[in-house]
């Protein structure tokens, strides 16, 4: 590596070093509590597979060039110096990690491995050694908000092709749109993914509740936060705050897509505006007697798996559960579920990347516990855990089907006649508690 | 019938979002700088999508077609 480059890897290293990130290097005292927590080392059992292991390859640098000890002595610690060699141990604690933050919950300092990962990842971008692809989807993104104005048309005319599937599963009332855009003074700007799927039942859910909504322009993800550039993320949060501020909207409900509510939530900032993932905004229907579910559409065990931004970083973990009990008397939770819930193993951008191999085998403990429950249906809120599940199904050949929680939710709504307001949720109904427990 | 030449043709149908775009980028330099695939999807997201990967990519959409069920897009590679 020249001097040059490294130079610049280690200002971008220094620009990192918080007070917390500088808190999270100099306290791990290696006592090996995360281990065991990672699903990764639970599936497949070597060290370099362990949160510690991650961590040092980071505070090993750390040591070497930000620590009076790792100047005078550097064996003490085990310093090491950043050259190409060790750049492949960065990309370990980038990329073999999802960010699901479980061992942070275990340890005992609770050290966010999730920031020093977010360090590695600096590095690989600051050398030009990144995965491309993310890199690429975060360009895209902000491409599409730099010109907007030239896709719009395309875009409103794409949404209207898909009105008649709202309306078969929700009636439209006369006059109205079944999917909604450019509402100014909406109650609620929802925020969605790219794909039909995450547009349609959201759309049906919303008109079955009467709310005054409109679909936002812009896709909800945010590929910039996968690839760990906080520029590229801000620039493809903006796209949506402006948006959202422009409609002087009350809230932001994001899809189902952990990553989008959790930039937008947690690294963005305060806003004029509130901001809640959609299935908050289901169980807030059900609870105000808003929507009506059919529970004999459903004849199936249901489970769910708890997106690990939305439940662990989110601190949503009822409401989907108070949901799904509209839908089925057979719901029953995965053995680790809540905080303690595995990740599925394709957080992080791994499920773009493409190393099928290493997200399937690095999964498995995440299989067997969905094995156990015996679910037929298995629900989950997160695009991302959506399409690493259903992979995990097929490989391991499980005849479980994933599910989003709002596409079950659409298909069971029941079709008032009179009225589309009825009756406030009544005792026997399944209560939401919002005191989050631990698996 | 398509007033393209087309180099080749991508079925998209039924991939979620980003995977369009992704295979897109994949699939690129199988063909011949000025060459033209012919992309069919699912997701309206597309519409937005593909023309931001031209802009980012340095190369072109010549047109796009909505079909009943699926998106027709032709891209033609420039670099």
């Amino acid at each position: 590596m020249e001097e040059n480059q490294k130079k610049e890897l280690l200002e971008l290293f220094a620009d990192k070093l918080t007070r917390a990130a500088r808190l999270y290097l100099d306290n791990c005292t290696r006592c090996g509590v995360c281990i065991e927590a990672c699903h990764v080392y639970q599936s497949m059992p070597e060290t370099r597979y362990t949160a510690v292991s991650r961590a040092q390859n980071i505070r090993r640098l750390y040591e070497k060039y930000f620590k009076l000890s790792g100047k005078i002595a550097p064996w003490w610690n085990e310093a090491v110096e950043l050259d190409d060699a060790w750049m492949d141990r960065v990309w370990e604690t980038a990329y073999t990690c999802t960010g699901c933050r479980r061992c942070m919950t275990f340890c005992p300092f609770g050290i966010d491995t999730g920031l020093i990962q977010s360090i590695a990842k600096l590095l690989l971008i600051g050398s030009d050694r990144e995965p491309k692809v993310l890199t690429m989807l975060a360009d895209v993104s902000i491409s599409k908000g730099r010109n907007i104005e030239a896709t719009k048309k395309s875009f409103a005319q794409a949404v209207r092709n898909l009105e008649a599937e709202v309306i078969e599963k929700w009636r439209s009332e006369g006059g109205e749109e079944a999917v909604p855009l450019d509402v100014q003074g909406a109650d609620v700007l929802y925020v969605a993914l790219a794909g039909k799927h995450s547009i349609v039942p959201a759309a049906a859910i919303m008109n079955a509740a009467g709310e005054k909504w409109s679909l936002s322009y812009f896709e909800a993800v945010n590929f910039g936060a996968f690839v760990g550039n906080p520029k590229k993320t801000k620039e493809i949060a903006q796209r949506i705050i402006d948006e959202a501020e422009r409609l002087k909207v009350k809230e932001v409900a994001i899809c189902e897509c952990g990553t989008a509510y959790r930039v937008m939530k947690h690294m963005t900032g305060k806003h004029s505006f509130n901001v809640i993932t959609f299935v908050e905004l289901i169980a807030r229907y059900l609870r105000e007697g808003r929507i009506k579910l059919d529970k004999s559409k459903i004849d199936a065990r249901i489970t769910y798996h708890d997106p690990c931004q939305i439940a662990r970083q989110g601190g949503i973990y009822e409401e989907p559960r108070y949901i799904l009990k509209h839908l089925t008397d057979d719901f029953v939770d995965l053995q680790s579920n809540r905080r303690a819930s595995y990740c599925c193993g394709g957080g992080g951008g791994l499920v773009i990347m493409g190393d099928k191999e290493f997200r399937m085998k690095s999964a498995k403990v995440k299989v067997d516990e969905v094995k156990a429950t015996g679910a037929t249906i298995l629900a989950t809120a997160c695009e991302n855990c959506h399409s690493q599940l259903s992979d995990l199904m097929e490989y391991y050949g499980l005849e479980t089907k994933v599910q989003f929680v709002s596409g079950l939710v659409a298909d069971a709504l029941v079709q008032e006649t009179a009225s589309r307001k009825v009756p406030a949720a009544t005792s026997e109904e399944p209560q939401l508690q919002l005191t989050a427990k631990a698996g | 019938m398509s007033a393209h030449a087309v180099a080749k043709v991508l079925d998209l149908k039924g991939l979620p979002c980003p995977m369009p775009v992704v295979k897109m980028s994949q699939e690129i330099n199988s063909v011949k700088v000025g060459e033209i695939i012919e992309v069919h999807t699912t997701d309206p997201g597309s519409l937005a999508d593909f023309p931001a990967w031209a802009d980012t990519t340095g190369n072109e959409v010549l047109e796009t077609k909505q079909r009943e069920g699926s998106i027709q897009i032709f891209v033609k590679r420039l670099k």
